[in-house]
């Protein structure tokens, strides 16, 4: 009786496993009654399939699972297991048995000397659930009794209800599971849907066969102002000019054949906001056979880009007409404004030298003033020429020895006034990134600057040497001349702007502002300081140098 | 005996006028042929057109060749004169109004003996072409005819 508790209080423990639980039973009714048990279930198909068996001796499993596994139902008939009753057969004939059971058990129960069997049927609720069989052999010499059939039945019953429960544990648990993954890919398509909706380029997704949509994004009714509730199912013909519904579908089904990415760098398409450009690539989506499912397409909408693109082209062209025609007017310029200026000094120098005997001197000094002029003006397009030049001119950029370009300006200066007398002070070993051409016109006017406007103090002084100005280097270009005030200091670097008289010093005005535009396009500033009568000094950095 | 002469590729009356009075400043005595566009100079050169009946005696010592020419331009007609045997070793000085740096280069490229600009200044013009008359007809070896 302690047995039989002890059966069913494991029989209740075990119930959380299935596989554990047989095993216990089978072993547990094996222990009752000191013999062969084996647990036997109805499978979903109502054969009865061996679920556990036990035997101190494995052996003796053993060789009875082997003989079960031809014909596992030969232990019971169905009509037996409906009955609810254990069948006891205390001794078996098995002679007589020999017609009715499988040969292999048959041969089984000979070699073990089964002699005596009980068979129980589980059933719970009025529904078999399968058998528990008892099987007495040579090892025990006490016959079965009625109380060991009682015994395994009510073993069987508890078992039974056992099982039942357990199954029901196991069903409940695996339909969470199956909730649970079912929320699992909810969410993951949620994710995914979330993914989609928010993206900023129109996707859509068509059915392999009709090239309907089964899915749209937001992105796509904004873009071509139709909501989904439309879209979904129908085909490009329901909402496009046929022509652009021909090439959607076109390059669809070439993606769908190819079963690869197809990139479409430039489609129209016509929307309600009017006509607008995309770029679409199209993904074809197969099933595990490799054959097409949805065709995926993604477009982003490139008409604003295609049209700065356009109006970039454009201005680039408009930019590069200019300057060609800026380069065929400068051309034009330096050839043909200076002819006439050559007729005007040359025909009054003729007018002197061959009627010089006719002319008084008020008319020989006004003929001198005309050629003035006109020499003047030839300046005057030269220093033009030269400022539009480095405009346009292309920068090449190396190390300069600024020092070396300070040195030649003096020189070229003290060889065209060779009785001028200046003290110049070049700081050594000056370089600096720059194209040096620019830099030497540069140079060329501030030197040749300093030099005209100190040709009126005596030990004029000229210095070019490195500085810092707010922590960048600096070149700066020292005189002691006639200076300037700094009220006017903005207007030094302007086109034409002088702040002396013609007579005072002469100049066209335009030579600090070639200097201020080399220095601009060295990506570099101009700076100056000075006061009248006591000289002038020009700062710039060079940009590029620091880049 | 053959005559050297100085050809003068110009088309402007005013420059023409004021380069022959620099010459005859400069006490240049050798004849001087005008023609007017770059076709005239190749015509004349080549004996050809209108010049095909030109006295073979008379020879280009120096070739005083504007740049900007009507039909053809100044250095169509040194290129020409540099691809032809008969004038290839010819001395050819550029003197022009620019100095661009393209117009420059491209004088020298297509072989341009010298490049020679016409100052405003009257004066510094009288100083150049006599210095050019000096050094191509006087001092300057030419080629062996």
């Amino acid at each position: 009786m302690r047995l039989l508790s002890e059966a069913i209080a494991a029989f209740g423990e075990a119930q959380a496993d299935s596989t554990k639980l047989l095993d216990v039973v089978a072993r547990r009714v094996a222990g009752v009654v000191r013999d062969t048990a084996v647990v036997m279930l109805s499978t979903q198909s109502g054969d009865l399939g061996v679920a556990a068996a036990y035997d101190e001796d494995d052996a003796v499993i053993e060789d009875l699972l082997a003989s079960l596994a031809d014909a596992p139902s030969s232990l019971a008939r169905e009509e037996f297991l409906a009955s609810g009753k254990p069948l006891l057969l205390p001794q078996l004939d098995l002679d007589a048995l020999a017609a009715n059971m499988s040969p292999a058990l048959h041969a089984c129960f000979r070699r073990r000397g089964v002699y005596g069997m009980i068979v129980a049927p589980m059933r719970v609720r009025g529904q078999s659930v399968g058998l528990i069989a008892v099987l007495r052999h040579r090892a025990f010499d006490r016959a079965l009794e009625q109380l060991d059939a009682d015994l395994v039945q009510d073993l069987a019953t508890h078992a039974g209800l056992a099982i039942a429960n357990a199954r029901l544990t196991e069903r409940v648990r695996d339909g969470d599971a199956v909730r649970a993954a079912r929320e699992e890919v909810m969410r993951a398509n949620r994710f995914l849907d979330a993914v989609i909706e928010n993206l900023p380029d129109m996707v859509f997704v068509k059915d392999a066969t009709r090239l309907a949509f089964t899915r749209f994004n937001r992105a796509g009714e904004q873009l071509l102002g139709i909501p989904r509730s439309q879209l979904l199912g129908k085909t490009d013909y329901d909402f496009f000019p046929e022509s652009e519904a021909e090439f959607f579908q076109k390059k669809d089904r070439e993606t769908l054949k190819s079963r690869t990415l197809v990139d479409i760098p430039e489609e129209p398409i016509q929307t309600v906001h009017g006509q607008r450009w995309l770029r679409t690539k199209k993904v074809p989506i197969l099933d595990e056979h490799g054959e097409p499912l949805y065709l995926l397409g993604i477009s982003e909408d490139i008409t604003d880009r295609k049209r700065t693109d356009a109006e970039l082209r454009r201005a680039k062209e408009q930019a590069e007409r200019v300057s060609k025609e800026l380069e065929a007017f400068s051309y034009s310029v330096a050839h043909d404004l200076r002819a006439p200026l050559r007729g005007i000094d040359g025909f009054s120098q003729a007018l002197l030298d061959d009627y010089g005997d006719q002319l008084d001197a008020r008319a020989k000094r006004y003929l001198g003033l005309v050629r003035e002029g006109a020499q003047r003006m030839a300046v005057l397009i030269d220093d033009l020429l030269a400022l539009s030049r480095v405009t346009r001119q292309e920068l090449v950029m190396r190390t300069v020895d600024l020092s070396a370009l300070a040195q030649t300006a003096v020189a070229n200066l003290q060889r065209l006034d060779p009785s001028r007398k200046v003290e110049v002070v070049i700081e050594p070993d000056l370089t600096a990134r720059g194209d040096a051409r620019m830099l030497a016109i540069a140079l060329d006017n501030l030197f040749g600057n300093a030099w005209k406007f100190t040709s009126k103090v005596p030990d004029a002084k000229i210095e070019l040497f490195a500085t810092d100005r707010e922590g960048q280097r600096a070149f700066a270009v020292r005189d002691n001349g006639a200076g300037f005030d700094m009220q006017y200091v903005n207007k030094l670097f302007g086109v034409f702007q002088r702040l002396h008289t013609e007579t005072e010093f002469p100049g066209t005005g335009i030579g600090l502002a070639t200097v201020a535009r080399i220095i601009y396009r060295h990506e570099g500033q101009v700076a100056a300081e000075g006061a009248p009568g006591k000289g002038a000094t020009f700062y710039f950095t060079l940009g590029a140098e620091s880049s | 005996m053959s005559e050297r002469v100085i050809l003068l590729v110009e088309d402007n009356p005013s420059d023409e006028e004021l380069t022959l009075r620099a010459l005859k400043k400069s006490n240049i005595l050798n004849r001087v042929v005008v023609v007017r566009d770059g076709a005239e100079a190749l015509d004349w050169l080549f004996r050809q057109n209108a010049y095909a009946e030109r006295s073979q005696d008379e020879v280009a010592q120096v070739v005083l060749l504007d740049l900007k020419l009507p039909k053809i331009d100044g250095l169509g007609v040194l290129r020409a004169i540099r691809a032809d045997p008969r004038t290839k070793l010819m001395p050819v000085v550029v003197l022009t109004s620019s100095i661009q740096e393209q117009d420059v280069v491209a004088s020298y490229g297509f072989g341009a003996n010298s490049y020679v600009r016409k100052p405003v200044d009257f004066t510094q013009f009288v100083d150049a072409v006599r210095q050019l008359g000096l050094y191509w007809l006087v001092i300057n070896q030419p080629v062996p005819t």
